[in-house]
C-alpha cells in the first residue's frame, strides 16, 4: 500500500517526539520545536493537543512515556522492493552498493520496463571505473566542503584545462542522462560535464561564505494562444521552471518564466519549438534573439 | 465532517494540485465543478503542506492561488508531501507505537500476550487508556505482516508475532536513495525511506526536473505491479477525445516517460478491441490489478514492435509509416548542432552532403509529433520534405506566421 499513514508525517513526527520522551529529555518546548520542524503547518495545533488530552495516550502530563524503546520502524516490503529495483540501474554503480540484505527481495520493477522515449542518446559512462572515481571524489568534496583540483577536456576545442575550484552544485539531467558539476572560481561560475573530467583530487576546505552564492536568474515573458492544445503542452513543458500565468482573454495567456542565465540558448530553442502558438514579448533582448534566428532562416 | 489537514484518499487533492501547479491562473469561482467549500478546504491543505511554494496574485476575477517551484533549486520533490498526509484514527497511531515497543522487548508474542502486556505496561499510566481488544490488535498485526513490519510463525497451536529486522545499512544507501527518489518511478518510496534517516544532507540538484509525476504514483504502482506479475489491469480514465469517462481492461506491458515534459504513459493491449495503445497516467482516475494475462511474453514482443516507429507516443491515424527529410546548414564551428541531430534524432540517419549541409532522414508513424523538435533548428533548415504533405505545409505556414509575429513594423524578418 503506497498511501498509508505509517509513512506519514504524523507518524514520523511522533517517532521523534517519543525518542526524546524515552530518553527523558522531552519538554513542552522541545515538543513544539519537533512538531514545527517535522510536521505540516497545522500539525502544531493537532499533535500537542492530541497528546495533552491523551486522545493519543503516548506521553503523560510530565512529558514521560511508558514506552521502553526509542521507536524504530523496519523497512517495509514496498521500500525494499523499490531499493532492489534501483540495483539494476547503471547509475547505481556510482554509489558502490552491493545489495546486501535484499537478496531475497523481488524488485518492484525491471529496468527494461521503463522507457525514457525522448531521452538523448550518449549519456555518461556511469559504469566506467575512472568516471566512478571522479564522481566519488566530487561527492566527498561536497560532504567535507573541500575545494577540488580538476583536469578536463573542453568539449568544443578539446583543450586540456586544469582548475582549482569550489564545487558549487552537482546536477543531473534525465533528459541528457548526464551529470554536470557547477564550479566557482572567484566570481565566475563554470559548468563542467563529468564525462570530460580526466583527473580530480581533493584540496583544502573552502570558507563557509563560499556557500552563499546564487546563480543569476533571468525572466522571459510569453504570450500564448491556446491552439492545438498549446496551453497544456507549454504549461507541462515549462512546469519545471518557476512561472506565473495570467489569463488575458478566453484563449490568450501571459506567462512569466524564470530561468538560469546560463541556460538562455536552451530556453530560446525550446520556446522556438512551439512555433507561432507562443510569442516572446519581453525582454526586448530575448525578442531580438528570436528575430535573429528567424532572419537566418529566411535567408536560407 | 470537521476540517483536517489529513486526507483519506488522494484522488480529490490530485486534481487541485495539478490545477494549482500546472495552470495556476484560475480563481476560486472558476473551479466550476467543485463547491466553494471544497476549494477552500483543499487550498488550505495545500497551504499547510506546501506553504513555502504557494503564491497568489489578484486579477479582475479575484484572488488566483498557484504553486510555483523552481525545480532546479529544490533538493526534494515537495509534491511528495501530499502522500504523507494520510488520515488515521487514534487507535492506529497508538497501537503502532505500542506494538513496535512490545515486540522490541519480547522476541515473539501471541496476540493474547500482546493484549496483556499492553494493559500492564501502558494501561495503568493513563487515566483513560485506549480500549484495544484482541480483534483490533489481530487485525493490525495482519496488516503489518502484509506490509512487512512484523512476521509470524506457528508454534504448536499458537501464532507468534515478532518484529521484522532490517539487514540493509541505510547509512550506506543514503546518497543513492536521495538521488533516485527524485528520478525513479515511485520516488515517493525513496522519500519515505529518507524520512527515517537522521541525515538530512543532500548533494544533488536536477536539471529538466519534472516533479508532477508524483501525483500519478498510485496509478504507476498498480501498473508496475501488474507488469511485474504479468497480470491484466482494469483502468477508469477520462478520454479527452470522447469527453467522457471510459473503462478498459488492458494488459500493461511497458511504462513510457517523457524527459521533456514529465508525462508518463502505460503501453497496454486493450482486451476489448485488441489494439495496442498508450494511456496517459494523469488521465487514469482509478486502476486495479487483475488476473494473470495469457501469452504475456508474446504480447510484450508485439508491444515492443508497435513502439519501434513512434517518434513520441502517437501511432498516427492508421499506423502507416511517413518519411521525413530535412537538410540543415551546419558550419564546421557548430559541431554541437550536428551532435544534437545525432543524439536527439532517434532512429533517423544523418548524411553529410558537402558544402556544410547535412541530410537527416527518418521514418515514423506520425511526423506531426516531430514538428516541435524540427523547429529547434530554425535558422539552419535549408529544406523540409515529408510524405505527409499536411505536415510539410504546416511547418512552412507556421514559419511564415512567425516571420510576421517577429517582423515588427519595419518587417525586418
Amino acid at each position: 500500500m503506497l498511501f498509508s499513514e505509517i509513512y506519514g508525517n504524523y507518524f514520523r513526527t511522533m517517532e521523534k517526539v517519543l525518542k526524546e520522551a524515552v530518553q527523558g529529555t522531552l519538554t513542552e518546548q522541545k515538543l513544539q520545536e519537533i512538531v514545527e520542524r517535522q510536521g505540516f503547518e497545522e500539525s502544531r495545533l493537532h499533535i500537542p493537543k492530541s497528546l495533552k488530552t491523551q486522545t493519543w495516550p503516548l506521553i503523560d502530563e510530565t512529558y514521560n512515556t511508558p514506552l521502553h524503546h526509542k521507536p524504530e520502524m523496519a523497512l517495509t516490503i514496498l521500500e525494499k522492493r523499490w531499493m532492489k529495483a534501483l540495483l539494476e540501474d547503471p547509475k547505481m554503480k556510482l554509489f558502490g552498493l552491493s545489495g546486501k540484505g535484499l537478496e531475497d527481495v523481488e524488485p518492484l520493477f525491471r529496468r527494461d520496463t521503463i522507457v525514457y522515449f525522448d531521452q538523448q542518446r550518449g549519456g555518461d559512462p556511469f559504469e566506467d571505473a575512472s568516471y566512478i572515481r571522479h564522481f566519488s571524489t566530487i561527492l566527498q568534496a561536497f560532504r567535507e566542503k573541500r575545494k577540488l583540483r580538476i583536469e578536463f577536456l573542453s568539449t568544443s576545442k578539446g583543450i586540456l584545462h586544469r582548475w582549482d575550484c569550489v564545487p558549487h552544485r552537482l546536477e543531473y539531467s534525465l533528459k541528457d542522462d548526464k551529470f554536470r558539476l557547477m564550479t566557482r572560481r572567484k566570481k565566475y561560475v563554470d559548468t563542467i560535464n563529468l564525462s570530460t573530467i580526466t583527473a580530480c583530487s581533493l584540496l583544502e576546505p573552502y570558507d563557509a561564505e563560499d556557500e552563499n552564492f546564487e546563480i543569476e536568474k533571468k525572466q522571459v515573458v510569453l504570450e500564448l494562444t491556446d491552439e492545438r492544445n498549446a496551453l497544456e503542452r507549454i504549461m507541462l513543458h515549462f512546469s519545471h521552471l518557476q512561472k506565473e500565468t495570467k489569463r488575458l482573454d478566453r484563449s490568450r495567456y501571459r506567462i512569466r518564466l524564470t530561468y538560469n542565465q546560463q541556460d538562455e540558448t536552451e530556453i530560446l530553442i525550446r520556446i522556438m519549438s512551439f512555433g507561432p502558438m507562443v510569442k516572446v514579448v519581453e525582454p526586448e533582448s530575448f525578442v531580438q534573439l528570436m528575430r535573429e534566428r528567424l532572419i537566418n532562416q529566411k535567408q536560407l | 465532517m470537521a476540517y483536517s489537514e489529513l486526507i483519506k484518499d488522494f484522488s480529490r487533492i490530485r486534481d487541485y494540485m495539478r490545477q494549482f501547479y500546472i495552470y495556476g491562473f484560475r480563481t476560486r469561482d472558476e473551479f466550476d465543478d467543485k463547491s466553494g467549500r471544497s476549494y477552500d478546504n483543499e487550498r488550505r491543505r495545500l497551504e499547510s503542506w506546501l506553504g513555502e511554494y504557494m503564491s497568489f496574485h489578484q486579477d479582475a476575477g479575484g484572488k488566483v492561488v498557484f504553486l510555483s517551484v523552481d525545480s532546479q533549486e529544490i533538493l526534494h520533490n515537495p509534491l511528495y508531501q501530499a502522500f504523507k498526509a494520510k488520515s488515521f484514527t487514534a487507535n492506529d497511531i497508538v497501537l503502532h507505537f505500542y506494538l513496535m515497543d512490545i515486540l522490541e522487548d519480547h522476541a515473539s508474542c501471541s496476540v493474547t500476550e500482546i493484549v496483556e502486556l499492553m494493559a500492564d505496561q501502558y494501561g495503568s499510566v493513563f487515566s483513560e487508556p485506549l480500549e484495544l481488544d484482541e480483534s483490533t490488535i489481530r487485525k493490525k498485526l495482519k496488516e503489518y505482516e502484509q506490509i512487512g513490519l512484523v512476521k509470524s510463525e506457528k508454534q504448536g497451536r499458537k501464532l507468534l508475532f515478532s518484529k521484522t529486522k532490517t539487514d540493509v545499512d541505510l547509512t550506506e544507501w543514503k546518497d543513492a536513495i536521495d538521488f533516485f527518489s527524485e528520478l525513479e518511478p515511485l520516488g515517493v518510496i525513496g522519500s519515505y525511506i529518507l524520512d527515517q534517516t537522521d541525515d538530512s544532507r543532500s548533494f544533488f540538484h536536477y536539471k529538466h526536473h519534472y516533479i508532477l509525476h508524483a501525483l500519478e504514483s498510485e496509478i504507476m504502482y498498480v501498473m508496475l505491479d501488474s507488469i511485474s506479475r504479468e497480470c491484466t489491469a482494469h483502468i477508469r480514465l477520462f478520454s479527452r477525445r470522447k469527453g467522457k469517462m471510459m473503462e478498459y481492461d488492458i494488459v500493461p506491458l511497458k511504462i513510457l516517460i517523457s524527459t521533456q515534459n514529465g508525462r508518463s504513459y502505460v503501453l497496454g493491449k486493450n482486451l476489448g478491441d485488441g489494439n495496442y495503445n498508450l494511456y496517459r497516467l494523469d488521465n487514469i482516475k482509478e486502476a486495479s490489478c487483475g488476473n494473470p494475462a495469457e501469452d504475456w511474453e508474446m504480447l510484450l514482443k508485439a508491444g515492443e514492435e508497435y513502439l519501434k516507429y513512434h517518434w513520441n507516443t502517437s501511432a498516427g491515424r492508421n499506423a502507416a509509416l511517413e518519411h521525413l527529410e530535412m537538410i540543415l546548414n551546419i558550419e564546421p564551428w557548430a559541431g554541437h548542432i550536428l551532435q544534437r541531430l545525432e543524439k536527439e534524432g532517434k532512429h533517423g540517419s544523418v548524411e553529410p552532403l558537402g558544402n556544410h549541409q547535412y541530410k537527416y532522414a527518418v521514418d515514423v508513424y506520425d511526423t506531426g509529433e516531430m514538428l516541435p523538435w524540427i523547429r529547434t533548428f530554425i535558422g539552419r533548415i535549408v529544406s523540409l520534405r515529408c510524405t505527409n504533405k499536411v505536415i510539410e505545409k504546416q511547418f512552412y505556414d507556421d514559419l511564415e506566421q512567425m516571420y510576421a509575429m517577429y517582423g515588427g513594423d519595419d518587417h525586418v524578418v
